[in-house]
């Protein structure tokens, strides 16, 4: 256990030198948070509407909705304030800045992905609270599911991020492609999951790994399934593992870079 | 005694793609051409060559970013790209076109981080750092935003972050690109320090003669990626070019000085500088005749600049024997 203690003193001193960093600009970190809180209730916003015309989309309630949107939004939030560097993933290895990190007495992946916080994922975070504090009103036992749902999905989108970022150990240019699959990933974990059937929804539980965003955690709340509940972490675990193994098979062909380089 | 860093006949390739007509074609770049290299404990290194030499890319091997496309190498016993992180707790690593300061953050919160990262104990940590601020002047700048500090400052407090967790080995990367005269001076007489205070061996690129002359002791040149040169510095400077520069200055006028391998550089009154190539003419025979033609108020010999011995060294063209010359020919520390 000694490893883990160590990480997660590292995380939290991470964590602690980020959130410094990003108030070293307050009122930059601050509308990028509530722009992104913005962002995100328009959404919201748009969904209300349409349940006020369509009270019920294939079993789907304008309260499943919020989940939802509360779920996605709070993980990827959650993912990416404490491991940033999971966005930037392609470009760092693009441009050979992999270089700093490897120079360090840790696990190259789980240090390089703490080594930055985004700003708009502190909105996100906010957001899914708040929205599924205020419109749902969860009993504890449902909030303490959507807290540790938040957290597996979290690890969901890091895993993917790292799977679809490491694509540029393989293809050099991959900011693109790497972006065009979180798109895409992020668009299909914030429908209501019955409308997709099936090879989409094969598509959906495989390649996208949408539905371990939506339906299952969403389902888990519901129902209060802790079945369900199992099957969004394994779905997250596996998503992480081939998002790890995918980076470190790359990382054999890693070739340097010789750019300038500032951290923070 | 052990050997810090040791290397046989390292070597790496890179593939290189390039587009033909509609059909990718690959050819392999050597960037490192088989180096063969030991460095003992304690001692400092400068080791050079022009742009696309293969240095960088010898050091990314030594500290384990790299893996060799051929050949062995070992850094205080652990091979760098086996056992990166157990070598990495024992070796700092400066690129001055790298830093790992926080750009928005004040150095203090640089340090307290790399305190986490590499776990040293809250006790030597605190030690450990009150006594590189105080021996790398950070005080007066700990608390500020890395952002607002000079170029100078940054690299201080830059090596400094670098020295933070006592590393045996050194590995600095251009550490004074950019500086200033005065900002260079001082980061050299620090790294010198603590290479001889503290022990630590120090491996250092630059494209600076200043660096080399001032940090190191041996010097290894590299071109092609391969060894060409391995020696003292003072002896590279001054066994590899003949030339001497003799200043002299006369009480009057003297008689002009006409020998087979002394060249007048310049005349300014009753000042010359004449430049002596000693393998055409002894050096001796020359201060006689100096000393014959009029009476010497003052008189200097200087070696030549060592931008112009390495300038020299670079335009050779690489021999297939000169690096089984080089190992010969190894170094030994004053």
């Amino acid at each position: 256990m000694n490893w883990l203690t160590s990480y997660l003193n590292l995380a939290s001193a991470y964590i602690k030198i980020n959130f410094k960093s990003l108030l070293a600009y307050r009122g930059a970190f601050i509308s990028q948070m509530v722009a992104m809180f913005i962002n995100d209730f328009v959404w919201i916003a748009f969904w209300c509407l349409f349940f006020t015309r369509f009270p019920v989309v294939k079993g789907w309630g304008v309260n499943d909705v919020i989940t939802l949107w509360a779920i996605a939004a709070s993980g990827f939030g959650l993912a990416h304030m404490i491991m940033g560097n999971a966005l930037a993933l392609p470009g760092i290895i693009m441009r050979g800045e992999l270089d700093s990190w490897l120079l360090y007495p840790r696990a190259v992946l789980p240090h390089l992905l703490l080594g930055k916080s985004s700003a708009s994922s502190w909105g996100d975070f906010l957001f899914g609270i708040v929205v599924y504090a205020i419109f749902v009103k969860p009993d504890l036992a449902h909030f303490s599911l959507f807290m540790a749902l938040i957290c597996s999905v979290a690890v969901l989108f890091v895993g993917f991020s790292v799977f679809t970022g490491s694509l540029a150990f393989f293809m050099g240019s991959a900011e693109s492609v790497s972006t065009q699959l979180r798109i895409a990933m992020i668009t299909f974990s914030t429908y209501p999951s019955p409308i997709f059937q099936g090879f989409v929804k094969v598509l959906l539980f495989t390649l996208l790994p949408a539905m371990f965003v939506s339906h299952l955690p969403v389902s888990a709340l519901r129902n209060m399934s802790m079945i369900d509940a199992l099957y969004s972490v394994g779905g997250a675990l596996g998503v992480l593992a081939a998002g790890i193994i995918m980076f470190y098979v790359g990382l054999r062909r890693y070739e340097s870079g010789n750019l300038m380089e500032m951290r923070g | 005694m052990e050997n810090a860093v040791s290397a046989v006949q390292l070597a790496k390739n890179f593939v290189l793609k390039k587009r033909d007509g509609l059909r990718w074609t690959e050819s392999e770049v050597k960037a490192v051409d088989g180096i063969t290299l030991s460095i003992e404990r304690g001692q400092s290194v400068a080791f050079i060559g022009p742009n696309g030499a293969g240095k960088s890319t010898t050091i990314k091997m030594l500290t384990g970013i790299l893996h060799p496309s051929s050949g062995q190498a070992t850094v205080l016993g652990c091979v760098p790209w086996k056992e990166r992180t157990r070598l990495a707790k024992r070796i700092g690593v400066v690129f001055g076109q790298r830093s790992q300061l926080w750009y928005h953050l004040p150095p203090r919160d640089t340090f307290e981080l790399l305190s986490k990262i590499y776990e040293i104990k809250k006790d030597v940590f605190l030690s450990q750092r009150d006594m590189l601020i105080e021996r790398f002047q950070l005080a007066e700048f700990l608390d500020t935003p890395v952002r607002k500090l000079s170029l100078g400052q940054r690299m201080r407090a830059e090596v400094a972050c670098s020295l933070l967790h006592s590393p045996e080995v050194i590995f600095l990367d251009e550490p004074t690109i950019g500086l200033d005269v005065i900002a260079r001076q001082e980061l050299r007489d620090l790294i010198r320090e603590w290479n001889r205070e503290k022990g630590v061996t120090v491996f250092l690129t630059s494209h600076d003669a200043g660096d080399i002359q001032h940090v190191a002791k041996r010097v290894v040149v590299i071109n092609h990626g391969r060894v060409v040169l391995d020696d003292r510095v003072s002896r590279v400077r001054r066994q590899y070019l003949s030339e001497k520069v003799l200043s002299v200055k006369y009480a009057d006028m003297p008689e002009s000085i006409a020998l087979e391998g002394v060249k007048t550089l310049k005349e300014s009154g009753h000042a010359f500088r004449f430049e002596v190539d000693t393998l055409a003419i002894p050096i001796e025979k020359v201060m006689t005749e100096i000393m014959r033609i009029g009476s010497v108020v003052d008189i200097t010999i200087e070696d030549p600049p060592l931008e112009e011995v390495i300038a020299h060294i670079y335009s050779a063209p690489p021999t297939a024997t000169e690096e089984d010359e080089d190992e010969e020919t190894g170094a030994e520390d004053e």
